[in-house]
């Protein structure tokens, strides 16, 4: 039984086909890419997944339960979870406060403040934030803020974590840092991945297989090399030569 | 970690004297003092209640209003044919009933919306009860007579504002807390971590209502007389965001310490300058907003900051 499936999804918003019958499959422990241009529909396609709202059509299951229509939180506690694009720390708290409310009321929802304080602190340990615990997370630069987006996320203890471009706005350096830590999610806490990216080098280099939408549609799916072949791939959304 | 504890248990201590101190003062002083203090209890409570909807989740409302009047109406109808501290309690479970009635809906509204909104409900309740009271009852207000004397109310009212207090200081430190102030920094990134964010939401607005009910019955009885002008005055919702902004919100204490200033401070103008009172409340509202977004607490954590930074040089 495959994770996550997705079966003729399809999400209009008044006469815009934002998504578009699109049927997909994650099985367990696979790094999935979702590429496309701007405005091809893949944030809504995570949106729809994690329950930001519900598709028109179409139906969505995760470890073979319907969730189409279920509330974001109820899907986080099924262990679906994502992040966002534009990062969303809370502000105010501290590095080690943000990751403990994922650890609080994710999955496994611990009971009492000092428990998930401790979850927490494995996570922060693995994401290498710990020394950075006791900082307001508005203090933090770009890459941390996208690492403890991650970082409150994995204290929920998702089977299936969506990444919504968080390596987007990083140096190279930071890149190659980053694309370590989602190998390591993968490798050493066993979860699937899919993610939304626009670094190339990122998805090609992560990704088992590769799903593109273009125009809210699916166009083409595959391995890094089958993908970046793909003639309609090359036209619709690389252009005439691929960039690697 | 031994001087934060040391800290901690010296502040402890100086709560128990204080509490004590407050328990004690009543009957060596005269009922002026005792009014003024039931004044600030009063004030402490009502503050302190409203942060624990609208300081932890951030969602500012004006309903406290509604809720006070509510609470002093129950109080004033079943006045003589209860005991006293009985309506106490019903007329808090009123307003809380009142405020998970009407919490779902309300709090699908965000941001400055859902001001206006509760603005404009608390507004609806006067209303209701003016026109209840004109064309149902044919009075203006009611009068309540053989209250009990001003020492037994400013201990209903100590024993709610610690009670609130606690209430809040638990719920701060609870996993129902940190879902609260997620809410506050962002509800969808709250929701997308498993908080069922409405839910939240609306057990805060209830709880938070459920003081106010109780300090309005209590206060209904300090006034003997009450018509849905007088307790459903909006200035009591403008004034607790004022005290709890001037203390400071980030902190429990923050907003004690505010409504015990501004109601020092508003005794002295109330007696001086009655006619100036709210002209000077709003310019330091204003001030507060634009020079000291963290309230007196922020400043005080400034000169804490600015200790440190000298410690430090003097030790290089």
């Amino acid at each position: 039984m495959a994770l996550l499936e997705c079966q003729e999804v399809t999400k209009n918003f008044g006469g815009l086909m934002a998504v578009m019958n699109v049927s997909l499959q994650l099985e367990k422990g696979e790094i999935v890419g979702l590429i496309g241009a701007n405005g091809a529909g893949k944030t809504t396609l995570f949106n729809l997944i994690s329950g930001f709202y519900p598709p028109t059509n179409g139906s969505i299951r995760f470890e073979g339960d319907e969730i189409a229509g279920l509330k974001t939180h109820d899907i986080c506690r099924k262990g679906l979870v994502r992040t966002f694009q534009i990062v969303r720390p809370f502000h105010n708290m501290t590095v080690w406060d943000n990751v403990m409310v994922g650890a609080l009321f994710g999955v496994q929802k611990c009971k009492n403040v000092s428990r998930a304080k401790e979850e927490a602190m494995k996570v922060l340990e693995f994401t290498g934030l710990h020394e950075k615990k006791e900082i307001p997370a508005k203090g933090l630069t770009i890459a941390d803020r996208k690492r403890l987006e991650v970082a409150r996320s994995l204290a929920t203890k998702p089977k299936l974590l969506l990444l919504d471009e968080v390596l987007a706005g990083l140096t190279s350096t930071e890149t190659t840092e980053a694309m370590k830590l989602v190998r390591r999610i993968r490798d050493e806490m066993g979860l699937t991945i899919f993610m939304v990216e626009h670094v190339m080098k990122a998805v090609m280099g992560l990704s088992d297989r590769i799903v593109v939408l273009h125009n809210g549609e699916k166009i083409a799916e595959g391995n890094a090399e089958e993908v970046s072949k793909n003639p309609a791939v090359i036209e619709a959304y690389l252009g005439e030569k691929l960039h690697m | 970690m031994t001087t934060s504890r040391l800290g901690k248990y010296l502040s402890g201590l100086g709560l128990l004297g204080l509490v004590i101190f407050l328990c004690v003062i009543p009957f060596h002083s005269t009922d002026y003092i005792v009014s003024v203090l039931l004044d600030i209890l009063t004030w402490i409570g009502l503050t302190e209640s409203w942060i624990i909807l609208s300081g932890f989740t951030g969602y500012i409302s004006l309903g406290h209003s509604a809720f006070f009047g509510i609470g002093a109406y129950v109080m004033a109808i079943s006045w003589l044919k209860l005991p006293y501290p009985l309506i106490i309690l019903i007329s808090a479970a009123s307003s809380m009933a009142l405020a998970f009635a009407i919490g779902f809906p309300v709090l699908r509204v965000r941001g400055p919306y859902f001001v206006i909104l509760t603005l404009g409900l608390s507004e609806f309740a006067k209303y209701i009860f003016i026109n209840y009271e004109v064309n149902v009852k044919g009075t203006v207000g009611r009068i309540m007579l053989g209250v009990p004397n001003i020492r037994t109310l400013y201990f209903s009212l100590l024993i709610i504002a610690i009670v609130t207090i606690l209430c809040a200081y638990l719920i701060k430190r609870s996993r129902f807390g940190y879902g609260l102030f997620s809410i506050r920094e962002d509800e969808d990134a709250a929701e997308s971590l498993g908080i069922d964010t409405s839910i939240y939401k609306w057990l805060a607005f209830g709880i938070s209502a459920f003081f106010p009910g109780a300090i309005g019955a209590t206060m209904a009885l300090r006034r003997t007389y009450i018509d849905p002008y007088s307790v459903f005055d909006p200035i009591v919702s403008f004034q607790i965001i004022v005290m709890a902004f001037f203390g400071g919100m980030g902190r429990l204490h923050g907003p004690v310490l505010g409504a015990c200033i501004l109601t020092l401070i508003s005794e002295f103008l109330w007696a001086r300058y009655p006619h100036y009172y709210l002209i000077i409340l709003g310019v330091i509202l204003v001030f507060i907003v634009k020079f000291m977004p963290s309230g007196i607490l922020g400043i005080f954590e400034l000169f804490g900051k600015a200790g440190k930074i000298v410690k430090f040089v003097r030790r290089k």
